[in-house]
């Protein structure tokens, strides 16, 4: 296989996201090779991770009446709606699929080079125990995140995480899926609110289709370091109906699946 | 004295007890990959699982990897206290940090999975 098939979907409601996620494994499996989706949630959504607890999300007043979605994937809770969201996913047997901080680094390197081609410094960040048990997301550090300076000079020296991802590793498949914040969400309360992109350089760059200006190149360094071409999908990854996506949007609606921890 | 641990690709080990039950975990392999392990699931006591059947769940800082039966069979145990030490599995993979104990359904499946040489060679590739 010498292409990465992208797929840029419009906006779903997280059981549906979810499930896409998931059938987009089965098709890196199925290809041999790298597959990415790219996709944006029916209004504001919080998704939990895997395991983490019913009862934290539903005491959390700053995420009041917001849909929730628990994810196949591991982490912390994340705010989406003003963020770019991204799943990557490979077989089990690719280069970066044995470990999981490769994969990782793979597409969080390539943020970087993206980013910095924008005038935005990040960094990919050293891990931070003392936040591991953090409810969201962006209040954790685990190495390989990624991260900027602080825009105020006053601040704690503490950085701010711009970048999370989390996966599922399967028999035959390693899924990667992640948030980069583009705006802080005012959807939710300011306990649940973290500076993003636009708080550091003022604007996020976003071109006409509503993606931001610097996915296309991310999408290229990633595909470069594998020595391979980016293959843009005629249609959405939604619109090719994926075998199982039916079956797994009603599995991650259950309250079984929301309330199983 | 209990035979050989055998392994599937997946990562899991396997070993056939002198009483016919079988013992399974994880490789120190597989542990040292998904580095730092926060919460497991163990698997369902009582349930039947059919080999390469995902009856667990670990999460790593980054990462939920599901756990697969390496053969099919009923779970008669778990190590319940494992999810509450989890350093065992880095520590004593092969010991104290077994995961559950099974009875196959055919205790000749196992013949079938990797041995040592074979899973050593199977790591070495995925290693470069």
């Amino acid at each position: 296989m010498n292409g990465i098939a992208v797929w840029r979907d419009g906006a779903a409601d997280g059981p549906t996201n979810m499930a896409a996620d998931e059938c987009l494994a089965a098709e890196a499996a199925r290809r041999g090779g790298m597959v990415v989706r790219l996709y944006r949630w029916e209004g504001t959504t919080v998704s939990l991770g895997a395991f983490q607890s019913i009862a934290t999300a539903r005491e959390c007043d700053a995420i009041a009446g917001v849909p929730l979605v628990r994810r196949p994937s591991g982490g912390g809770a994340i705010v989406h709606g003003s963020d770019f969201t991204y799943a990557v996913a490979i077989p089990k047997r690719h280069a970066w699929g044995a470990k999981p901080q490769s994969l990782y680094d793979a597409v969080h390197g390539a943020m970087i080079e993206s980013l910095r081609s924008c005038g935005v410094e990040t960094r990919l960040a050293d891990p931070d125990p003392a936040a591991e048990g953090a409810f969201f997301c962006f209040d954790r550090r685990a190495g390989g995140d990624l991260t900027a300076d602080h825009p105020s000079a006053t601040a704690a020296a503490r950085s701010v995480k711009l970048m999370g991802s989390a996966q599922r590793r399967l028999a035959d498949a390693v899924l990667q899926h992640g948030s980069l914040l583009l705006e802080s969400n005012l959807d939710v309360g300011p306990a649940a609110r973290h500076l993003a992109l636009a708080d550091l350089t003022g604007a996020v760059g976003q071109r006409p289709d509503g993606w931001p200006a610097w996915v296309d190149e991310w999408l290229e360094r990633v595909a470069a370091s594998l020595g391979q071409q980016i293959e843009e999908q005629p249609v959405s990854f939604l619109g090719t109906a994926p075998l199982g996506l039916a079956v797994g949007r009603e599995r991650f609606a259950a309250s079984r699946w929301t309330n199983r921890r | 004295m209990a035979a050989p641990r055998r392994y599937a690709q997946s990562h899991e080990w396997i070993r056939l007890e002198d009483d016919g039950t079988a013992t399974i975990g994880i490789s120190a392999y597989a542990v040292e990959a998904l580095t730092d392990l926060v919460f497991m699931q163990l698997p369902e006591v009582g349930r039947h699982v059919k080999a390469g059947e995902s009856f667990g769940e670990i999460e790593s800082v980054k990462a939920v990897s599901d756990i697969y039966a390496p053969v099919s069979g009923a779970v008669l145990g778990v190590n319940e206290d494992l999810p509450k030490r989890l350093e065992s599995l880095g520590q004593d993979p092969y010991e104290a940090g077994w995961i559950a104990r099974i009875r196959p359904d055919n205790p000749a499946d196992l013949a079938g999975l990797l041995d040592q040489t074979a899973y050593d060679a199977l790591i070495a590739k995925q290693s470069h």
